[in-house]
């Protein structure tokens, strides 16, 4: 019985690890995952090509703390280049940020990226997006 | 016979867009043609200048664009390099001030709806881009205080200013001529182009009208199908102006001289960020700092060496000689140019999407067509405003 109890017990403690709950809700949220974070973003308007845009991310730890830096960026990796605007971030509220000043400047296949950085690592995390043209 | 009508309108229905001359549009080819447009687009006022879309403003800054006083020997005005007659443009490779300048003048047709100015980019507005030439000593080669006693010890000046602007010009020369610059902005939005033969198709392609498709000429559609298709050229042509207003390089040699280059886009920024006239300075009238937000966020680059602003296509038949310094003299050339490409001139970390088309001579003879009808039948007339011919009381 004791043995079953310890085994019951690794399992929760291994679902707890791998899950949590990003402070979020509503239409929209496209969600990542990284080692350590769960990312949930989503444009505040329909990206359109050379119009500039702002993107709403949150983000949870599925254990410990939250990154100490978090960076946006986008790129097309068919054309081997970024967008030629750097995003600016700022904290709304606990795991939860905006990013300014992206564009996407020509249709096609961009990659968004989130980078998440603590404790001298950063975690990489990206997503696809098809714009249209 | 039922049978019969049923599939023929099944056919019908599930065919590519057609044009004269047998040109099928395939469903996505139909997408991107249609993002050309509509045109004209929709006005909108400049929130950093105070008296864009103002009247009395175009007509000072008509007056303005047009006055040789405004340069430090009284030689030369804006009109010297953007020639009504010649769509607002000079005909040049490289035009002529005091001095020879680096670049081709760019047309003024639809100036207004750039993001940057330039071929740089290191203006961020059409009235800090209006400075430019005035205080540059290869151009009109003035500076501030020229400017500012011209304004306001010229009767006629100094009434239309008032005009313009409520009240009459201070003792701050930068601000004066930041304000002059204000008024010729406000004169240059009003240039515009009007419809062209490609809008007459483009829309008739919206509406399915297969009649009004086929007043189109066979070789322009062949040549717009090449245009959004094979030769990519909709990708950085992109939108009802033809441009995604941003930089890229394509191979064009950057040296302005022997042993000197021109960075393009890279010393753009440079300047751009240390400008006091960019619309993060104390110039700008946009109080909410909204259209500042490309401003804020543009970044300096390694690959913007060598780049150059994406020029709208519209009414390019009328602006020969083309690129940033004039280098082709013809639209046949800069078709050429893509169809040949020198991949070892690009940068290595440089756009990939480009690559040399090899183009048969039908297809570049077909590119041009295309062109070509990104010109009104009309080409535009130039009428000063009545207002600039009578005195300013």
């Amino acid at each position: 019985m004791k043995g079953v109890g310890v085994f019951a017990v690794a399992i929760l403690a291994a679902n707890v690890a791998q899950a949590c709950a990003v402070p979020v809700s509503g239409a929209g949220w496209q969600q990542l995952e990284s080692s350590r974070y769960v990312v949930a973003f989503r444009p505040l308007t329909t990206p359109s090509v050379g119009q500039l845009f702002a993107l709403d991310f949150a983000l949870c730890a599925k254990s410990g703390a939250l990154p100490q830096r978090v960076r946006v960026d986008a790129q097309m990796p068919a054309h081997r280049h970024g967008m030629n605007y750097v995003p600016s971030v700022q904290t709304m509220a606990q795991g939860v940020y905006r990013a300014e000043g992206l564009m996407l400047h020509m249709p096609g296949r961009w990659q968004f990226l989130f980078e998440l950085s603590a404790d001298g690592r950063t975690d990489r995390v990206t997503a696809p997006f098809d714009l249209d043209g | 016979m039922r049978l019969l009508l049923v599939l023929l309108v099944l056919a019908v229905a599930g065919e590519p867009a057609l044009g004269q001359g047998g040109v099928a549009f395939t469903p996505a080819e139909t997408a991107r043609i249609l993002q050309h447009g509509p045109w004209p687009q929709p006005w909108s006022a400049d929130a950093s200048n105070r008296v864009s879309g103002a009247a009395a403003a175009a007509v000072f800054g008509e007056v303005l664009f047009f006055e040789k006083r405004l340069s430090s020997q009284g030689e030369f005005s804006c009109a010297s390099c953007h020639t009504p007659d010649m769509a607002w443009t000079d005909g040049r490779a490289r035009s002529r001030g005091h001095g020879l300048a680096d670049r081709n003048a760019p047309s003024l047709l639809n100036v207004r709806l750039n993001r940057w100015y330039g071929w740089d980019g290191a203006g961020d507005s059409l009235w800090a881009q209006s400075i430019r030439p005035i205080l540059d000593g290869r151009e009109m080669a003035a500076q501030a205080a020229h400017v500012g006693d011209l304004i306001r010890n010229d009767q006629q000046m100094s009434c239309r200013y008032r005009q313009a602007f409520g009240a009459p010009p201070s003792s701050d020369d930068e601000a004066v001529l930041v304000d002059i610059a204000k008024a010729l902005a406000s004169f240059q939005e009003t240039l515009v182009s009007g419809r062209t033969p490609f809008d007459e198709f483009r829309d008739a392609l919206a509406r399915d009208d297969r009649e009004g498709m086929a007043r189109y000429p066979a070789a322009a559609q062949r040549g717009l199908q090449l245009f959004v298709g094979r030769g990519n050229c909709s990708l950085c042509h992109f939108g009802p102006n033809f441009t995604n207003g941003e930089f890229h390089d394509i191979g064009i040699p950057f040296f302005a001289e022997p042993g000197r280059v021109d960075s393009g886009r890279f010393d753009g920024i440079r300047r751009l960020q240390a400008s006091p006239f960019n619309r993060l300075g104390r110039y700008s009238d946009d109080a909410t700092g909204a259209s500042s937000l490309a401003t804020r966020h543009v970044a300096s680059q390694h690959r913007n060496w060598g780049e150059f602003k994406v020029p709208s296509l519209r009414h390019v038949a009328l602006t020969a000689p083309y690129m940033h310094a004039g280098t082709h003299a013809t639209l046949a050339d800069v078709v050429r140019h893509y169809s040949e490409l020198d991949e070892n001139r690009l940068h290595a970390d440089g756009e990939r999407l480009l690559k040399p088309l090899r183009l048969t001579d039908a297809e570049i003879a077909d590119l041009v067509a295309f062109l070509e009808t990104l010109t009104p039948h009309q080409p535009p007339e130039f009428t000063p405003r009545v207002a600039v011919e009578t005195k300013c009381q």
